[in-house]
């Protein structure tokens, strides 16, 4: 180990200088004894130890919000330039509709299974930080927490499919990434939420619930007759479809029984 | 109050987009609202070489503003606002060239806030929606529900 | 008020009259719209281009008004207008007479429209001094007739008095 570190300093000339007066404490906690021969590196490299760095309050870069104030926001404008840009790259050789979504729901399946780690290690609440293990909790994580992290609001309406135990349903009335999305009359049938979807999915599978897959399915259209009136209330609400495998189930209800 | 009808006229001088929302202007077969855009795209062009020399400055201090070779600030702007008996055209032309030119009645107020407003809507659900191509004609249902609340809430 | 230049245009798309008041031609490219020091004209050889950037910038204006007003009826209906064009620059303001004659008046921005004032040239001005002049043929190629004494005395006092400096 002491060996290969020396190594990797020269490897990375572009690392940041290191700060001995703002650490001098910490310093002697992890510093590994050098080899003779790298001393004189070591010394000019004191707080550059291997792992973590842990300042002196403990709290280390990943405990610290990426937002450093609280109502940080992001340039909704940047998002959708990149989201064109996402877009445009999984269309490039998709062969439909079906296939364009489920290259948007690959996108979106890493970022989270990243997030439900981050979210859960942010949480201020040490009993909330540990995964759900029942199906209602990680759904009323997915509604608020998640929701709450990427589009500043939790998700409209949650229900359970009343022909298919294994489905639930998520509501969001305006997904923000559709906001300035209106789609050709070719591809009609496209809803760009699968990236959402995908996200919905990664933290599902994360969290070990394996899903069949999440998909996103624009019902604006369809509310149109309950409402009476020409133009839906929501023209752009979006439902995504969680249905779960077997086992999944199988477990929730030895989990119910072993609870009840 | 009444606006009649919104043109987008691309940096090329071809018609992007045409809308009427309210009658009152004559009817034209789409061939002709796209010869008759290309034309007004040469019209302002030659609007903008017709300018004439800047009258005299009266102080000094202009003079060398004047002088000061700036090829931005000096640049003619075409033609802005044609009126005739029955309307008032209004064109903005963005920086990157496209033309938006509003029809309205001859009295209408506010056309300046009502320009910037359709500028906001079109560069929000036009550009950036990822299924526009630039320079083609936008067909985006989401600009046209914004215009339509736009108009209706104005008119 | 600042006026840059007046232009009639026959019913044969001829201009026969122009006047100007802006101390440098008008320039069709953007290369010499810099000013000058010396706005008069020195030698020959800028004599005949600035007389070949006239009939330039007069044939312009023709065009232009010619396709603004078939622009302006196909969209508006027969019966509509042209009345003035603004850019960023100048205001453009035109008049035509039921003999197919177009007046044209180039002002600054913040002119209201001139074309009472138009019409009062062709009236008061161009009909007395031109077409009642025993003198002056029925078409003037060229001009011809029409920037007599009288004409061109009665713009002037008209000028001076309805549109002050």
């Amino acid at each position: 180990m002491s060996t290969t570190f020396p190594i990797r300093q020269s490897s990375l000339p572009s690392h940041p200088p290191p700060r001995p007066q703002s650490l001098p404490p910490q310093s002697s906690h992890y510093n590994r004894p050098a080899p003779a021969g790298t001393s004189t590196a070591m010394s000019s490299t004191p707080s550059s130890g291997p792992g973590l760095r842990y300042p002196s309050n403990k709290k280390t870069i990943y405990d610290r919000n990426l937002n450093r104030s609280k109502n940080a926001e992001l340039s909704r404008a940047a998002f959708a330039y990149l989201f064109i840009e996402m877009i445009a790259y999984a269309q490039r050789g998709a062969r439909d509709v079906g296939d364009l979504e489920q290259r948007l729901n690959n996108q979106g399946y890493p970022i989270g299974v990243r997030l439900l780690d981050l979210l859960l290690s942010r949480s201020s609440n040490p009993l909330a930080s540990i995964r759900p293990t029942r199906i209602l909790p990680l759904l009323q994580f997915i509604a608020q927490t998640l929701y709450r992290h990427l589009f500043g609001r939790p998700a409209d309406a949650l229900e359970r499919s009343g022909t298919d135990s294994a489905q639930y349903m998520l509501f969001d009335n305006e997904p923000m990434v559709n906001t300035y999305i209106s789609l050709p009359r070719e591809m009609s049938s496209l809803n760009c939420a699968a990236f959402v979807a995908g996200i919905i999915e990664g933290v599902c599978d994360g969290a070990g619930f394996p899903t069949e897959g999440v998909s996103a399915h624009s019902v604006g259209e369809q509310e149109e007759g309950k409402d009476g009136k020409g133009a839906p209330l929501w023209p752009g609400k979006t439902v995504f479809l969680i249905k779960f495998k077997k086992e999944v189930l199988e477990r929730e209800e030895i989990l119910a029984r072993g609870g009840g | 109050m009444v606006v009649f009808a919104l043109f987008i006229i691309s940096k090329a001088g071809g018609l992007i987009y045409n809308r009427e929302f309210h009658t009152g202007m004559n009817k034209l077969s789409s061939n002709d609202l796209l010869m008759l855009a290309g034309s007004f795209h040469g019209m302002h062009a030659i609007t903008k070489q017709l300018c004439p020399a800047p009258p005299t400055p009266t102080n000094p201090a202009s003079t060398a503003a004047a002088l000061a070779p700036s090829p931005f600030s000096n640049r003619p702007s075409g033609l802005e606002v044609l009126e005739s008996s029955h309307f008032r055209m209004q064109c903005f032309q963005t920086l990157t060239g496209t033309k938006f030119l509003l029809f309205t009645e001859p009295q209408q107020p506010n056309i300046d806030s009502m320009m910037r407003k359709i500028y906001e809507l079109y560069s929000d659900f036009v550009m950036k929606n990822p299924f526009y191509t630039v320079e083609m004609p936008i067909r985006c249902e989401k600009f046209d529900r914004g215009l339509d609340g736009f108009v209706k809430v104005r008119g | 008020m600042v006026l840059y230049s007046f232009y009639i245009f026959d019913r044969h798309t001829e201009c026969i009259y122009s006047r100007r008041w802006t101390p440098r031609p008008v320039s069709s490219s953007s290369k010499t719209a810099r000013p000058q020091s010396g706005s008069s004209i020195t030698s020959n050889g800028d004599a005949t281009t600035v007389a070949r950037k006239r009939t330039d910038d007069e044939k312009l204006i023709f065009g232009l008004v010619f396709s603004l007003r078939n622009m302006i009826q196909k969209l508006g209906g027969e019966d509509d207008t042209f009345l003035s064009y603004r850019t960023g620059e100048y205001k453009l303001h035109y008049y035509e007479t039921p003999t197919r004659m177009k007046f044209v008046m180039l002002t600054d921005t913040k002119q209201n429209n001139l074309r009472p004032y138009l019409h009062q040239i062709w009236a008061n001005l161009y009909v007395e001094f031109v077409v009642k002049n025993p003198l002056a043929p029925v078409e003037h190629p060229g001009g011809i007739g029409v920037a007599n004494e009288m004409f061109e005395r009665g713009l002037d006092a008209f000028i001076t008095a309805v549109l002050p400096a």
